[in-house]
């Protein structure tokens, strides 16, 4: 599809056009994400004992799991959109498994994820009743100072968020999930602590966490929805150029795709943009450089 | 309950500091060789460490 025959489209075929690209894409079983959710855990679960025992560098283990704490997130949010299993279906529970447990290094509750992403995807850069818009900011750099300065223990933004979008959507009920998640990961910080392993408690888990939330809050949050001013089906989210890539942006380059239909999996959002582009600049969504 | 785990995350710097930020700060203290001033041991120089960080913090909210 050219430019020029989206032109001549009217309003009922251009949408007619964009949703046969994505039923091309919907319905697919992101096995990847599967892999690569348990994978990910496995790895970072076995890096505590291949520490401890002195196999792995504490640097190395450090570099490692930062790595995988900044991975954790996207197998999660493929399970927040029921892309694994929908409800009914023989791979429900999978879907369930991988959403649950593949955050669990960040400290992020999967139902905590999920309705609060649900609620993101609702009300994409309305200040008040998105609840990631507190990630806006009027640059790069700007953008990683708030998502440290959203993590302060005062502060009303980021996660903290969460509380207030949990409570107004009549699911108080899930912040103790919240509470119960906070309590084992600083338990076992202390614990770790002061049993004479400060460093590797520090290294693995505390540090990398911070690194990855501000990694992720950056590319899924921040990067797709800048300058956030507007909303709208189009106007909400951009296609953006990242300077490290498409696999280093954890493929938010396309994320557009992902906000007009969630449940096409991750790995075919290049491919439905690069189809539905046409559509896409007709309908004035922001393509920046992409 | 509700009131109990308030309170624990209103004192939550201070907690931190305690719980994580103390034993952090005599541990790295014990392994740079470092030698505090006035006798004072690894242990309680990293308390001192702490409470500079966690008091402000628990004052203002923030830690940075």
């Amino acid at each position: 599809m050219t430019t020029e025959q989206v032109a001549k489209m009217s309003e009922a075929e251009l949408l007619r056009a964009e949703r046969e690209i994505a039923a091309r894409h919907l319905n697919r079983f992101p096995i990847l994400a599967v892999i690569w959710a348990f994978t990910n855990l496995a790895v970072w679960l076995a890096l505590w004992p291949l520490v401890f025992s002195g196999v792995v560098p504490l640097w190395l283990g450090f570099i490692i799991a930062t790595l995988n704490l900044a991975l954790s997130y996207l197998p999660s949010h493929e399970a927040q959109h029921d892309i694994i299993g929908k409800p009914g279906s023989k791979w429900r529970w999978l879907n369930q498994l991988v959403g649950h447990t593949s955050t669990i290094p960040l400290v992020l509750p999967y139902r905590v994820a999920k309705l609060t992403h649900m609620e993101h995807h609702k009300h994409a850069n309305d200040p008040m009743l998105d609840p990631d818009h507190s990630s806006s900011a009027s640059g790069s750099l700007q953008a990683i100072w708030k998502s440290i300065a959203n993590r302060q223990p005062r502060a009303k933004g980021g996660l903290n968020a969460y509380g207030g979008a949990l409570a107004r959507i009549g699911r108080p009920d899930v912040v103790l999930d919240g509470v119960l998640y906070n309590l084992v990961f600083y338990g076992v910080l202390f614990g770790l602590a002061w049993s004479g392993h400060a460093f590797e408690a520090a290294l693995l888990w505390w540090l990398p966490r911070h690194i990855a939330l501000t990694y992720i809050q950056y590319y899924l949050s921040w990067a797709p929805h800048h300058p956030a001013k507007e909303t709208g089906r189009y106007k909400d989210t951009r296609g953006f150029r990242a300077i490290l890539g498409n696999i280093g942006s954890m493929g938010m380059q396309y994320h557009v795709v992902h906000h007009l239909y969630p449940r096409i999996p991750l790995y075919r959002t290049p491919r439905a943009y690069w189809e539905m582009k046409p559509i896409l600049e007709a309908r004035g969504v922001r393509i920046d450089d992409l | 309950m509700v009131h109990a785990i308030k309170a624990i995350f209103y004192f939550g710097p201070l907690i931190f500091a305690a719980g994580f930020i103390w034993p952090l700060a005599t541990q790295t203290i014990e392994a740079s060789g470092w030698v505090p001033p006035f006798d004072i041991s690894p242990l309680w120089a990293g308390a001192l460490f702490a409470s500079i960080l966690g008091i402000p913090a628990q004052i203002k909210g923030r830690w940075i």
